[in-house]
C-alpha cells in the first residue's frame, strides 16, 4: 500500500513536469539555425536554466518560509521584506548572467572556438534579467493565489517554478539570441 | 525586518558560481557534439526532458529520504529498507515515466520531420536506457547527500535538490552520448 500511494501522489507530477520539458525542449529543437549561426549559444544554455531554477526556486521557498513566520500574507503582499527578496534576486541573476557569459567565452577561448564574446555577454544577460523578471512576478503571483486560497505555498511553488520556469527560460533564451544577432 | 537583499546576493553568489562552473562544462560537452546533434534535432529537444525528470526524481527521494531521516522512521544505514523501498519506487517511476516521454517526443518531432533518420523502436531504446542509467546514478548521489548531509547535521532539503541537478544535467549529456555511441547512432 505505502508504494502504492508513493507513485500515486508523485508519478502524475514528475510527467507533468516532464511535459512541460517536452515545451522547452522543442523551443530549443527549432534553435537549429541559431545555434548554428552564433558559436557559444549552446554552452550557455544548461548554465541559464540551472541558475534561474535555482535563483526562483530559493526565491519561492524563502516567500513560502515568510508566510510561515508571518511577515507577509496576502493582504501584506508588497511590502518591505518582498522588495528586499525581489531586488536580491534581480541582482543576483544580474552577476549570475555576468559570470557565465565570461565563463563560457574563455572556456571556449581555450577549446579553439571564438565566440563573439559582445554578442554572447548581451545574449545571456538579456535572457538571465528578462526571464528572471517574469518569474519574479509569476512567483508573486502563484504566492498570492495559494494565500487566497489557504493552501502551503511549500507543496505549490517548487514544481510549479520548475515546469514553467524551464520554459520561460527557454523562450526567452530563444528571443534574446534573435534580438542580439539582429541589433549587433 | 528578516530579508536583506546584499545578504540574499552574498548567500547566492558562491553556490551558484560553483552550480554553472558545472553546467558551462555541460554546456562544452554539447558544443563539442553540436554538429551531430543539429544533424539529429530529435536529441536536441531530449536533452532538457532527461534531465528534468530526473532532477525531479532525485529532489523528490530527497526530501522524502530527509523527512524520513527527521522523523526518524529512516535509519543511517546503507541496509535501510525503507530507503531500498524509496530507490526502487524511484526507478520503477522513471522507467514508466520516460518510456511514455520517449513516444509522446517521437510522435511530436514526426510532425517536424525529425524522425526519418531513426526508427521509433531505437529512439525509445536509447530514450530510456539513457533515461534509466541516469535515474540510478541520480537516485544513489540523492541517498548519499541525504546521509551525509544528515550525518554533519546539514539539513537535506538545502543540499540533495541543488546538487542532484547540477551533476544529473552533465551525467545526463554524457550517458546519453555514450547510449547513442552503444547504438551506433553517428554521434
Amino acid at each position: 500500500m505505502y508504494a502504492k500511494e508513493m507513485v500515486k501522489q508523485s508519478l502524475p507530477l514528475i510527467v507533468f513536469c516532464g511535459l512541460g520539458a517536452i515545451v522547452a525542449g522543442s523551443t530549443l529543437g527549432v534553435m537549429t539555425d541559431l545555434l548554428r549561426e552564433i558559436p557559444g549559444l549552446i554552452v550557455v544554455i544548461p548554465a541559464i536554466i540551472a541558475m534561474r531554477g535555482n535563483i526562483s526556486t530559493a526565491f519561492g521557498s524563502r516567500l513560502g518560509s515568510a508566510y510561515h513566520l508571518g511577515v507577509i500574507d496576502a493582504d501584506n503582499l508588497w511590502n518591505e521584506e518582498l522588495k528586499q527578496n525581489v531586488i536580491g534576486t534581480l541582482v543576483l541573476s544580474f552577476f549570475v548572467a555576468s559570470i557565465i557569459g565570461l565563463l563560457a567565452y574563455t572556456t571556449s577561448i581555450l577549446l579553439h572556438i571564438y565566440p563573439d564574446p559582445v554578442k554572447l555577454v548581451s545574449i545571456v544577460l538579456l535572457a538571465g534579467i528578462i526571464s528572471g523578471l517574469i518569474l519574479t512576478l509569476m512567483t508573486i503571483g502563484v504566492i498570492y493565489l495559494v494565500f487566497k486560497r489557504g493552501y502551503d505555498p511549500d507543496n505549490i511553488t517548487g514544481p510549479a517554478l520548475a515546469t514553467f520556469g524551464d520554459i520561460v527560460t527557454m523562450i526567452c533564451i530563444f528571443g534574446s539570441a534573435i534580438v542580439v544577432e539582429v541589433i549587433l | 525586518m528578516i530579508y536583506n537583499w546584499k545578504k540574499i546576493v552574498k548567500l547566492g553568489l558562491f553556490l551558484l558560481t560553483v552550480t554553472i562552473m558545472i553546467e558551462v562544462f555541460a554546456g562544452q560537452i554539447l558544443q563539442s557534439k553540436q554538429e551531430s546533434l543539429l544533424l539529429l534535432p530529435i536529441f536536441l529537444i531530449s536533452i532538457p526532458v532527461i534531465n528534468s525528470v530526473s532532477g525531479n526524481i532525485g529532489s523528490v527521494l530527497g526530501a522524502r529520504l530527509a523527512s524520513g531521516l527527521h522523523v526518524g522512521y529512516i535509519t543511517l544505514s546503507l541496509k535501510d529498507k525503507e530507503m531500498h523501498d524509496n530507490l526502487l519506487i524511484s526507478l520503477l517511476i522513471g522507467v514508466f515515466t520516460y518510456t511514455f516521454l520517449a513516444i509522446l517526443i517521437y510522435f511530436i518531432a514526426s510532425f517536424g520531420n525529425l524522425t526519418e533518420d531513426i526508427a521509433l523502436s531505437k529512439f525509445i531504446a536509447i530514450f530510456v536506457l539513457t533515461g534509466v542509467l541516469l535515474v540510478a546514478t541520480v537516485s544513489l548521489i540523492s541517498v548519499l547527500t541525504a546521509f551525509l548531509s544528515f550525518k554533519r547535521g546539514l539539513d537535506p532539503d538545502d543540499t540533495v535538490a541543488p546538487i542532484v541537478t547540477t551533476v544529473g544535467d552533465v551525467m545526463g549529456i554524457v550517458f546519453l552520448f555514450l547510449v547513442l555511441g552503444l547504438f551506433g547512432v553517428g554521434i
